[in-house]
């Protein structure tokens, strides 16, 4: 053997550069794409988003010729086609956890975190494997569900309002109207619809820093989704209504609403923008708090 | 070679690890004795900075762990056998440790290989058996071809060809010049494994010695007898210096004698022998006295052990 170091390791001990982030993001993808639960929970996000949208716009499109001028108002094509959203919430917060409470569960951080020391590096390698997975696979079912949500309007007569339309115009059309990417707020509406998804594996990759614990993280998860709306829709409504707009769960429908913008959520929401920088920023705090435990914990 | 100085660790009121200090040197087996609780895992987890020491550094090289640019490349460990998501096939399971250290793809097939699991290296590991388990284990400790190698108890659960495998692994391992540093709870396992040996009980140092040094310092030897005459006998030797005490059975237990010795003076005085054999106190009681105390008084706080 050849000792070339002081601890006298053979000649790979001494190749230049150091374990660092590219190596972890590497093995954080190996990791993930190497359990089969991964790829059904991601093939349930891709069904739930494109089987929702076909069913809900199917739904609502056959409603339409029923419907008074206040629901014909809310109609929101958009929205209709990115109704799996609902589910895949859950899915990806699922996933956000696992990638690091299963880890916890049966010891195998401890590899983890001797494979690559600085604890840092192993936060941002499983921060951009599991966000980028979920971005991509999130984004393709958006933009496929809104595609797949337009058609099925269409098949029921539906057409394009012309440009410069209102909700007015909507709600006299006598077709079902039908979005398309050019339609205001619709190309946003959709690609926002998976920046909600992908925002929401991260505070669960938070929360599973946290806790360090499977049921546990998503618990809180499923808590703060739905449980707190919950919670705060009994408050008195002076308490409730400056506080409704900041919950994660109205955080995603201000950046996935549309032509309900301006109806039955008018003056209850951010505006898109607003919103998905205010989950960015939680996110950013709850990873922050996740990373630092991580730092400081014995592991 | 591994170096630990003044190593303490607690868990809330728990004092793991107390104050340790000791060497690893490299190119021998060095044993890490202790009861059950008496810090060696803890104290491998500080080596690999999982856990921080309250007190005291360890350093590999001189260097602490954290400090290594490439750790899988230089200190290998088996910590805990069924630590891998259950899912996951044994090969991809060593890719993904490999590619944290870039090391490339053939190194997995070798060390699958070389620890006998190239056959299932594509079944998931949730189905492996302990043995199976110890030898991914053992297969990613080597993964990275390191200099260093820690084993926490790699024998659990391994039949008596498996211990013997990784038996003569580790000596190799050793022969070629790296540093071995490998737990158990037995002491009969250590003194065919190891030639080194660090002892603990209840976190602190008990012995840093050799395996033979513990041996022949901690064991008394006694010689039993047999006679038709045992109190001439037991007056005899009295008389020559030795200890005599009489067991149930009217046997009697000679200290600070020898076979010889004992024979030649029966021999001499007329007196028969029925039985004359030495006895060795088994290295397993030689360790079970030694750290008695710290197991007598395991998950007190006390500071000292009162006996
Ligand atoms: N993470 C932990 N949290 C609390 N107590 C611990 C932890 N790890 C070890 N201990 C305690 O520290 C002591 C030493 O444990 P350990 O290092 O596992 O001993 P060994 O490996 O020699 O059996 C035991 O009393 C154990 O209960
Ligand atoms: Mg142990």
């Amino acid at each position: 053997m050849t000792t070339t170091t002081a601890t006298g390791s053979p000649l790979l001990a001494t190749a230049p550069g150091r374990a660092g982030l590219r190596q972890g993001i590497l093995s954080e993808w190996t990791k993930l794409r190497s359990v089969r639960s991964t790829w059904i929970a991601l093939l349930v996000i891709v069904v739930a988003g494109i089987g929702l949208s076909a069913l809900i716009s199917n739904v609502e499109a056959g409603r339409w010729g029923t419907l008074g001028a206040a629901d014909r108002a809310q109609f929101d094509p958009v929205r209709f086609s990115q109704a799996g959203e609902f589910i895949s919430q859950f899915v990806v917060g699922v996933l956000g956890a696992l990638i690091v409470t299963s880890e916890y569960a049966n010891g195998a951080i401890r590899t983890t975190l001797a494979t690559l020391p600085r604890r840092t590096t192993v936060l941002a390698a499983k921060a951009v494997v599991i966000g980028a997975v979920i971005f991509v696979v999130s984004e393709v079912t958006a933009f496929a569900s809104f595609f797949v949500g337009q058609a099925v309007l269409t098949a029921h007569g539906g057409k394009t309002l012309p440009e410069g339309s209102t909700i007015l115009t909507q709600v006299k059309s006598s077709f079902i109207p039908v979005a398309t990417f050019s339609s205001t707020g619709a190309a946003r509406a959709v690609f926002f619809c998976g920046i909600y998804l992908t925002l929401l594996a991260l505070v669960a990759f938070g929360f599973g820093l946290i806790l360090r614990h499977t049921a546990g993280a998503i618990s809180l998860f499923v808590g703060v989704l739905l449980v707190i709306p919950l919670i705060v829709q009994i408050l008195p409504s002076s308490i409730s209504d400056s506080i409704e707009k900041f919950l994660p769960s109205n955080l995603g429908l201000a950046m996935i609403v549309v032509t309900t913008r301006k109806t039955d959520f008018a003056g209850v929401l951010l505006s898109p923008w607003a919103a998905a920088m205010t989950l960015a920023l939680y996110t950013v705090v709850i990873v922050a708090v996740g990373g630092w435990l991580l730092a400081r914990r014995d592991a | 070679m591994i170096e630990a100085v003044g190593l303490s660790k607690s868990y809330g009121k728990t004092k793991a690890v107390d104050d340790l200090s000791f060497e690893v040197r490299a190119g021998l087996v060095t044993g890490f004795l202790g009861p059950n609780g008496s810090g060696k895992s803890t104290t491998m987890r500080m080596i690999l900075g999982l856990d921080h020491p309250d007190a005291g550094t360890v350093t590999l090289g001189g260097r602490r762990y954290h400090d290594l640019h490439w750790p899988l490349r230089e200190v290998g460990a088996l910590l805990e056998a069924k630590a891998v998501h259950p899912g996951r096939s044994a090969r991809l399971h060593l890719w993904s440790l490999a590619q944290t250290n870039a090391i490339p793809k053939n190194r997995v097939d070798e060390v699958l290989d070389l620890v006998g699991l190239a056959a299932v290296a594509e079944r998931r590991v949730g189905k492996f058996s302990l043995g199976m388990s110890q030898r991914l284990g053992i297969a990613s400790a080597l993964l990275g071809d390191p200099g260093v190698l820690l084993f926490d108890e790699p024998i659990n659960g391994l039949d008596p060809e498996g211990i013997l495998w990784v038996r003569n692994l580790l000596k190799s391992l050793a022969g070629e010049g790296r540093t071995i540093f490998v737990s158990s709870h037995l002491m009969s396992e250590m003194a065919q494994t190891a030639t080194e040996l660090v002892v603990i009980g209840r976190g602190t140092l008990i012995a840093d010695t050799t395996v033979d040094d513990f041996i022949s310092s901690n064991t008394v030897a006694t010689t039993l007898v047999r006679s038709p005459d045992a109190g001439r006998l037991a007056g005899v030797l009295t008389s020559l210096g030795a200890t005599v005490s009489v067991a149930d059975d009217g046997a009697l237990v000679v200290t600070g004698s020898t076979t010889e010795r004992i024979g030649e003076a029966a021999h001499a005085a007329g007196i028969r022998l029925h039985e004359l054999s030495p006895q060795q106190a088994s290295l397993e009681e030689v360790f079970m006295d030694l750290t008695a105390d710290a197991v007598d008084f395991h998950g007190t706080s006390g500071a000292t052990v009162p006996r």
